[in-house]
This record gives C-alpha cells, structure tokens and sequence, in this order.
C-alpha cells in the first residue's frame, strides 16, 4: 500500500479586504456600467435563448438592437420584432428605455412602439437584465394586460384570436412595418 | 596656310597658262602621282625619293602646293587603310567569337597566342607607320627646300611639320577607329587583366611577405622598391632584386603596349582597359579578403594592397610613360580620408604626381564602394552574429561615411528583412532578437538613428501583428537567461542587460547636466555637433529626441508602456505564484530597473505583489512561531498528521493581482483541516482579515513510498489530490474519484495522465465503457508482469489514448474560443441583418472582450466566416454576411 508523506503545500490565500467601505451605489463611475452591460452581452450571447437575441450598436454599448420571436401557438407566431434598447448612465438602478421597432399591434404597445410593462417602470429592479426584460416582453406578447391598454383598438380585438392574427399577419406584412 | 587664297588666285591665273605650262603641270602632277604611290606602296624603298622632290618642286612652282599636300595625304590614307588597318585587323580576325564572351569569363584558347598576336599586329603597324611617317617628312622636307630657294626668309620648318603629322596622327586613328572591330577592346581588356594577375601575384607575395616579416618596416622596405625602380639597386636585397626586375619587365612589356596604342590613337581605349583591369582585380581582391568572415576588420588591408599593388604598378607605368609630371600642391588639395598623413601615402616618392593621386582617390572610392556593396549585401547575415561582427560593421560604417550611399543600405536591409526574417516561419524572438542586434549595429553606423528609424519601421509593423510578441518582449526584459525562449539563451541579447545599461547612461545624464553649465562642456558639446543627415526626416524631431533607446524602441513595438506593464504583471504573477521559496531577489531588481524607466505610478501594483511575498514570508515565519501554543479554537489534530510548519502560504492581496484562476478542489481531509488551521491562526494573529486559500494553486512536494521503492514528486495540488485518494483505496473508477476530489471527470482523466505516464497508476476500461478504472501500481515488478501478458498493446493504446487526449484538449480550447464568436456573430447579425466582415471585427473588438478577448486578425476572422458560411449558418452575399433563414 502506498503511503504518502511529507506535504508541503504552499497554496495561495485572499485578503478579503474589509477596510474599503463600497462606494454610495448611486456614484456608480460609467466603467462599471461598462463593465455590467458587456458581461450582460457575455451571458446573453452564451445562453443560447433561442427567441430573444440583442447587441449594441458598433460604437455604442448603451444603445442595443434587440429581436424577438414571436411564441409559437400564439397569434405573433412566425413573427420576429425588432427593439430598441437605450440604458441610462446610472444602470442597472434606473431601468433602460425599450420600445418596438417594429410596429406591434398589440394592446400594450402603443403606435410609435412605446410599451407599458411595470418591470420597465415602477417594477424595476437592478436584478433584471437584458436577457429577463426581452423574456419579459415576448411572454407580454402572448399574455397582454388587457385592463390597461395604451392601444385599444388591439385590447378589443384580442378577444377574437383569429381576427387579432389576420391583423397581425396584415400589420407585420405590410411595407411600414419595418420602421 | 593660304589653301582659299592660292586656289583663288589659280583661278584668276588659269587663262594666262601658255600650252607648255600646262603641259608642264600635268606632267610633273602624274609624275608625282606616281611617285607617291609608288613611295607609299613600295615597302621600305625610298630611293623614289629625289624624283618625288622634284615634281613637288615644280607643281609648287606653279602654286600647287596645297594640291600636293592634299594628294599626298589621301593617298596616305588610302595606304594606310590598306596596308597598315586591314593587315592589323586581320591578325584578330580569328578572335572574333570573344565579343560575346562575358569580360569576366576565361578565353579558354591559347592564352599566350592572342598575347603574340597583339605584339606582333602592335610592331607590324608601329612598323608601317614608321615608315609613312619617313614619307611624311620626305614631303615636308621637299616643301621646306623649294621654300627656301623660293624666298630669302625664314619658314617655320617645325610648324609645316607639326601640322603635317598631327594630320596624319588624326588619319591613323580615324582610320582605325572607323574599321574597329568589336573583338578589339575585349582582347585589350584581356591582355591588361592577365598582365595585372601576373604582377599582382609577384607583387603580392612580397607584400605579404613585407607584411608578414616586418609590419612597422613596411615603409622602409617600400622605399627601398622605389629606389630599385629608379635603378638605384640595392645590391643587399638580390631577392627583391630578382623580383623587381622581373616586375620592371612586366612594366615595360604593358607599358609598351600602351604605347604602341596611345600611338594608334587608342589612349582612351587603353587606358579604359587597363583601368577596368585594376578595378576588377581590385574587386576580385575585395571579395577574396572580406569573403563571410566578420570577424575582423579588412579595410586596412585592403587600404594597404591598394598601395602595395596597383598603385606600385600605376607609378611605374605612369613613370615609363613619361607622363608622371610632379605638381607640389596636389597631395594637399585631393587628400583621401584615409590617408590623412601624405608621408605614408607614396613612400619612395616625395610629391605624388597629380595623376596618381586621381588613381589612388579612384581605387580607394572603388574598393569602399565595393566593400560597402558586399557588406550591405550581406548585412543580414552580419547583425544576425552581431556582437561578433562588430569589426565589419566598423568597416561597413566608414566606407558609408566616405560613399554616402546610406539609402542603399536602408533600401536593401528592408528587403532583406522582409524576405528573411518578417516570415511566418520566424519566431517571435528570433525577430525580437535581430530587432535588438539591428538597434545596437545600426547604433554604431548612424547614431543619430535616422536610418534605424527607416529600418525598424517594417519591423515593428511585423510585430504588432503578432500575438504572442508583447509576451516575448516581457520575458526578454524580466528574464536574464532567455528563459523559455529555448532559441536563443544569448544573456548579451537580454534585454534585462539593456536596462541596466540604460540606467547607467541615464546616471551619466545627471552628470552632464551637472556640469552644462560650464563653459567648457559647452564648448565641447558645441564642437561635437553635427548636423542631421540630410535623410532625417524633420517631422520626427530633432537629434535629442530622437536618441536611441532600445527599450523606447522596445516599447514602441507594443504602442503604450500600460500593455507591457499589463503583461509584466501577468507574468510576474505567474512566477510569483509558483515560488516555493520566498527569494523574490531578482524580481525586486527587475522591477526598480523597469521603474526607473517606466515610472514608479505604473508598476504600482506589481510593487505591491511583491510586497505581498514579503509580507507572507513574515506572516508565515510568525504563524509557525504560534504552533507551540495551540490555538484557542484549533481541533486537535492526529499524531500522524502533517505539522504546520510543513506549509508556506503565499497571501496576496487579490485586488492587485491580475485574475487567478481558481478551480474547485477537495484536497484530503487533513491537508484540509491543517489549511483552515493555518487560516484561523493568521485570523488571530492579523484581525479582522480573513484567509480564503485558492486550493487548486501552489505546488505539493511528494514522497510516495512503494513496497519496492521510494518516488519523489514535486507536483500540482490536483494531482497531489489525486494520488492521495489512493492511500485509502487502490482502485477507483473514474466518476467515483472525480466526486471524491471534486473535479469534472473529463479533467480528472486528463490529469491522472501524469500518474499513468509515471508508471505510478495504471488505467484500464471499467463495465460502463465511458467509466475508466484507475489502479495503483504497487511495485515495478508487477507493471513488468502485467506488461509481459498483454501489456505492449495496452501500452500502445495507453499511447495513443493519452495523445488523442491532449490533442483534443488544445481542439478543445479552440473550438470553444471560436464558439463564443459564433454566438457573438449570430447574435449581431440577428440584430442588424446584415454586416460586413470589417464591421464584425469591429463589433467583436469592441463587445467580446471575454476571457480570452477577441485578438483575432482580420484573415482569420474571415476564414472562420467562411466555415460558418460552409457550415449553412450564413450566406456571403455582395460582400455582406447574412444569417441563413
């Protein structure tokens, strides 16, 4: 049997360093944000979500094209939307500013693309990502907040799936709506 | 003469001829015709002659003397053309092949047949012009004659003559030239050459002879030659005596010859022939003694031939000729760089002539010009043995300073540059190397540096395109033997050495400045300045700031001191992290040389990381000095464990340290226990920080003690884990240990590699076919055994399981690189529609700035488009990549 002996181990240790309180969290300096928006691009890009895909633009990371998939077994089904994504100086504590666009016929999308979701607004947390506000919106897509619609229009025709689809298809089809 | 006047006057005169004049004329005019034909035709035979008097007395009578001139001349000419010309040129007839032979080749015929064949046809038409030229004074005497019974005064019988012979001189060589064939110059050009080798063998043993018995005597020996030349023998020296009368005959033969052609009328051909002799042989003895060798300098040597051989051979020709006409103040004007000192220029002759003066300022620029030619040819090759070839860079250094022709060398350095070393087959420091030798050659040339700024430039375009050069350019500072650059281990190359030389000057800096102030050093500097080469190019500022600093060239390389400190950090951590010991001597010293030239604020942080092993020498000394007293919540430890002084942890502060990777590892219980011990005790003893051990970093040393032997290792935690687990139980399948220590099984497998490849474990395929069974190999014996039944293929697939393993490691690491880019790539392309290849780059640039960022080139950014393209992820179209629908 083998028997082993004499260890010498030299293995490396970290200084937690304790003496540096955090910084106030609202001075955040904008590399961090930096920082924070490219990992954020890191784990989009690796997590391989098929239906949701964004990316900065080429000179700049606070501006972000982003595409959904519409679900299927929905009426979006077969459609992709284009979003635009602009984050504030200060993100992740103020939420980015996100709006369709490509027209959306849809009761919580208003015409010019504007989008009434909480977690873009009163609901924001700094926890969300890019990745969990493009799921947000296509599940939104699929389940609108009929109660309160900024496209009415939309709101009453939801009630009739295959109307609201022929809308759809129509709208998605038609050559301005690619804005 | 009165040629317009006398034929005007003809003229006038022409009716008042009577019958009998005019018979009288025509007469003695055929008569004279025929006596000049028959005088010029007829060899040698002048007893025509007072027959021709006459009949030139009679037409002159009658005013006709221009006539007779005239006639006579043609006719001369006319004979010449037949008799002299044609009858010369025939002898080289049977050499007319030679015209398209190169110059250089050997006329592969009886050499000493054409040597005749030239003297002969030389003496054959000295030998006919001789005897026109006798003809020529029959005339010029009959015209004097009839002169001087005509009138009582005085004729200017020299110029009658002069201009009668310089016409004739003028026909000869008219004739001559007009019937050259192209075979002539060749064959003179020949002749010259092997006259030359024939004296520069004589001359040349005794210079070497000179050389070699008495180098400072070589003046005095010189002089003597001098003297034996001008027929002052010395009857001491009857050697040398042999030897130069053999040498004056040689003179006298070519210089006869040069004779006979200046005669001709072939003085410039000649002496065209005789100069491209020397020079050739001048060359052929510039490329026998620079050769490859550059180890010694040759210039003297050359300088000295010059004046032994066909300087000596020009003086003697020149004297023979008779053309060696002294001018006092000649050797002051055309003074040769380097021949400052006239006394040593010509010994033996007090004022050179003016013309050897020429001679020797040709052949010297002629040898520098040829030297520099083949040392710039071969420069290559020179600074790639740089500290060695130092004395052909001297050389190379003063023939530029005397030709100027520096753009040759900057022109023909960079191609050779890119031809030979700015390859893909040239390593990284092979290249950083001959970066380093060309900066410190190129130093000793032209220090102002302006034609090293021309040369380094496609250097350092090369390098910034390769990856791995900021990482060898950091070795080549921080490490003093090379280090891993196996290639070449030359410590003169290390750039380590730099610094400090470096530090050095910059020391004597502070001296000078101390000291501007004073009027002297002023005046000095004053003195020393020289203006930029006119080269310079002004943009790139002045001398001072263009001062060469290898280390500033260095880093120029790499764009920005911040990624050279970057790397340093890296590496520096790296070595840090894999010290046993706490001796950081050398690295200290490396890093207050790197400061004093990068400033301290930059290498802040590596300053603190060895702060950091200091600190960690002093808290592991006063950890273990804690051991005697148990600490107060310390769990009692087994007898048989290992004690704490055994361990030496290196603490480092992590928010100075560049990323270390961290991987998850259980190392054995005690070893475990006694490490949170040690952390607990340097929690007392350094209150309120807190110790996090990165387990998987460090080394283990091992013994491993075997029924039959005993091993020693010195290995990785990891493996050390591994090993270990082999204490408790001698076989383990390949999950069941992966859990136990923690570590993915694809890891683990490539790890215990090391085991099996030591002997130490043995590996065979276990029931599920993905699960390996490891065993521990108790003795030799037993792996022989095992060997000897089935072993050898087992061996062999070991093998070939363990090469397949790593191979596909590195394919791993690559694949999954390029996977990140993939997904990078598709998630743009989902976003914009589509991009061309330049805005991708761009955009992975910018946002793929992961662990490894992106640091592809363009070509291979496109190649792997074009496997996604291959692979029907995407679609090429007009230029622009698309996502495949």
């Amino acid at each position: 049997m083998a028997t082993i002996n004499g260890n010498t181990d030299a293995a490396q240790l970290i200084v937690a360093p304790t003496k540096h309180p955090l910084p106030p969290p609202k001075t955040v300096d904008s590399k961090s944000v930096l920082k924070r928006l490219q990992s954020e691009l890191m784990s989009l890009m690796m997590s391989g979500e098929s239906g949701i895909s964004a990316f900065p633009e080429e000179d700049n990371i606070f501006l972000w094209k982003g595409t959904i998939k519409g679900s299927n077994d929905t009426v979006f089904e077969n459609t992709d939307y284009k979003l635009s994504l602009s984050f504030p100086t200060d993100y992740p504590f103020k939420p980015p500013k996100v709006k369709f666009e490509t027209t959306c016929f849809h009761p919580n999308v208003d015409l010019s693309g504007n989008i009434c979701l909480d977690i873009l607004q009163d609901k924001w947390s700094s926890a969300y990502d890019v990745r969990t506000i493009l799921l947000s919106i296509q599940s939104l897509l699929g389940e609108p907040n009929i109660s309160s619609p900024l496209n009415p229009q939309a709101a009453q025709l939801w009630s009739n799936q295959e109307d609201y689809r022929k809308m759809v298809v129509k709208l998605y089809n038609s050559p301005s709506a690619t804005a | 003469m009165d040629d317009s006047h006398s034929s005007l006057f003809n003229l006038g005169i022409l009716d008042t001829l009577t019958q009998d004049e005019l018979h009288e004329i025509l007469d003695s005019y055929n008569a004279f015709c025929n006596a000049t034909q028959s005088l010029l035709g007829g060899a040698g035979d002048l007893s025509y002659g007072a027959q021709f008097v006459s009949h030139v007395h009679t037409l002159c009578k009658h005013g006709l003397e221009s006539l007779v001139r005239d006639h006579f001349l043609r006719v001369l000419e006319e004979t010449f053309e037949r008799n002299g010309a044609s009858r010369f040129w025939r002898h080289f007839v049977p050499y007319a092949d030679f015209v398209d032979l190169n110059k250089n080749d050997d006329i592969n015929i009886d050499e000493d047949e054409i040597e005749s064949v030239l003297y002969n046809a030389l003496e054959e038409i000295s030998l006919e012009k001789q005897y026109q030229e006798k003809c020529l004074l029959i005339l010029v005497h009959a015209l004097q004659s009839f002169k001087d019974q005509m009138s009582e005064e005085k004729h200017d019988f020299e110029a009658e003559r002069n201009y009668l012979t310089s016409k004739y001189q003028w026909i000869v060589s008219s004739v001559l030239m007009a019937t050259l064939p192209r075979v002539f110059p060749v064959i003179l050009h020949w002749y010259f050459k092997r006259r030359l080798e024939e004296l520069s063998t004589i001359m040349d043993g005794e210079f070497t002879d000179d050389v070699s018995q008495n180098k400072d005597g070589m003046d005095l020996d010189e002089k003597g030659k001098i003297c034996n030349e001008d027929g002052e023998m010395d009857v001491d020296e009857c050697y040398s005596n042999r030897r130069f009368s053999e040498n004056s005959r040689l003179v006298k033969n070519i210089g006869k010859v040069v004779l006979d052609l200046r005669s001709l009328g072939f003085t410039s051909m000649a002496e065209d022939a005789y100069a491209s002799a020397i020079f050739l042989l001048l060359k052929a003895k510039v490329y026998n003694v620079a050769g490859d060798d550059f180890r010694s300098s040759i210039l003297q040597s050359i300088q000295s031939w010059i004046q032994a051989v066909p300087l000596q051979f020009l003086h003697a020709l020149l004297v023979y000729l008779g053309d060696s006409v002294s001018y006092e103040s000649t050797s002051s004007g055309l003074k040769s760089p380097l021949a400052p000192q006239p006394s040593s220029f010509c010994p033996g002759i007090d004022t050179p002539s003016e013309s050897l003066v020429r001679w020797k300022l040709r052949l010297e620029y002629f040898a520098y010009e040829t030297l520099q030619d083949l040392r710039i040819a071969k420069l290559f090759e020179i600074i790639v043995d740089y500290p060695d070839s130092s004395p052909a860079i001297e050389d190379l250094k003063l023939c530029l300073e005397y030709t100027g022709q520096h753009s040759k060398l900057v022109e023909s350095f960079i191609s050779a540059l890119r031809y030979r070393l700015l390859t893909a087959g040239a390593s990284t420091n092979d290249i950083l190397h001959q970066y380093v030798s060309t900066i410190k050659a190129l130093r000793t040339i032209d220090p102002a540096g302006v034609f090293l700024e021309a040369v380094g430039e496609p250097i350092r375009d090369y390098l910034r395109g390769r990856r791995d050069t900021i990482k060898c350019i950091v070795t080549m500072l921080t490490d003093g033997t090379g280090g891993s650059s196996s290639a070449s281990g030359n410590p003169g190359d290390s750039l380590l050495e730099e610094l400090n030389r470096d530090e050095e000057i910059q020391e004597n800096f502070g001296i000078d400045d101390d000291f501007n102030t004073d009027d002297r050093q002023a005046w000095i500097n004053a003195t020393r300045w020289q203006p930029d080469p006119v080269e310079a190019d002004p943009l790139k500022g002045s001398r001072n700031q263009r001062k060469v600093d290898i280390l500033g060239m260095i880093v120029g390389i790499i764009g920005s001191k911040d990624q050279l400190v970057h790397e340093y950090r890296t590496m520096l951590a790296e070595k840090l992290l894999n010290k046993s010991d706490y001796d950081i001597d050398s690295e200290i010293r490396t890093l207050e040389l790197l400061k004093i030239h990068f400033g301290e604020s930059s290498l802040q942080k590596c300053e603190i990381m060895l702060n950091d092993l200091i600190g960690s020498k002093r808290v592991n000394t006063n950890i273990k000095a804690t051991i005697s007293q148990p600490s107060q919540s310390s769990v009692e430890v087994e007898d048989n464990a290992i004690s704490m002084d055994k361990i030496a942890a290196t603490i480092i502060s992590s928010n100075f340290w560049p990323p270390i990777q961290d991987e998850p590892l259980n190392l054995p219980e005690h070893v475990d226990q006694l490490l949170s011990d040690y952390a607990k005790r340097f929690s007392e003893i350094k209150t309120p920080r807190k110790l996090q051990w990165k387990k998987s970093l460090g080394t283990v040393k091992l013994e491993l003690q075997f029924e039959d032997r005993v091993v020693e290792f010195t290995v990785a935690p990891v493996l050390a884990s591994i090993i270990m687990k082999f204490q408790d139980q001698t076989s383990w399948t390949s999950k069941n240990l992966a859990a136990a220590i923690g570590i993915p099984v694809d890891v683990l497998n490539k790890r215990i590699n090391f085991w099996i490849s030591k002997g130490i474990i043995s590996e065979s395929p276990g029931g599920d076919s993905p699960d390996h069974v490891y065993t521990i190999m108790e003795n030799m014996g037993e792996t022989s055994k095992n060997g000897g039944g089935n072993g050898i293929p087992q061996d062999l697939l070991g093998g070939d399981e363990e090469e397949d393993g790593s191979v596909a490691s590195v394919e791993n690491q690559l694949l999954k690189e390029m996977t990140v880019y993939e997904k990078f790539i598709l998630g743009m392309l989902t976003n914009f529609g589509n991009m061309a290849l330049d805005r991708i780059h761009n955009t992975l640039k910018m946002f793929c700035v992961a662990d490894p960022p992106y640091d592809k080139s363009l070509q291979q950014l496109q190649s792997f488009l074009s496997g996604l393209v291959s692979e029907e992820k995407l679609e090429l179209r007009d230029g622009v990549y698309f996502l495949k629908k």
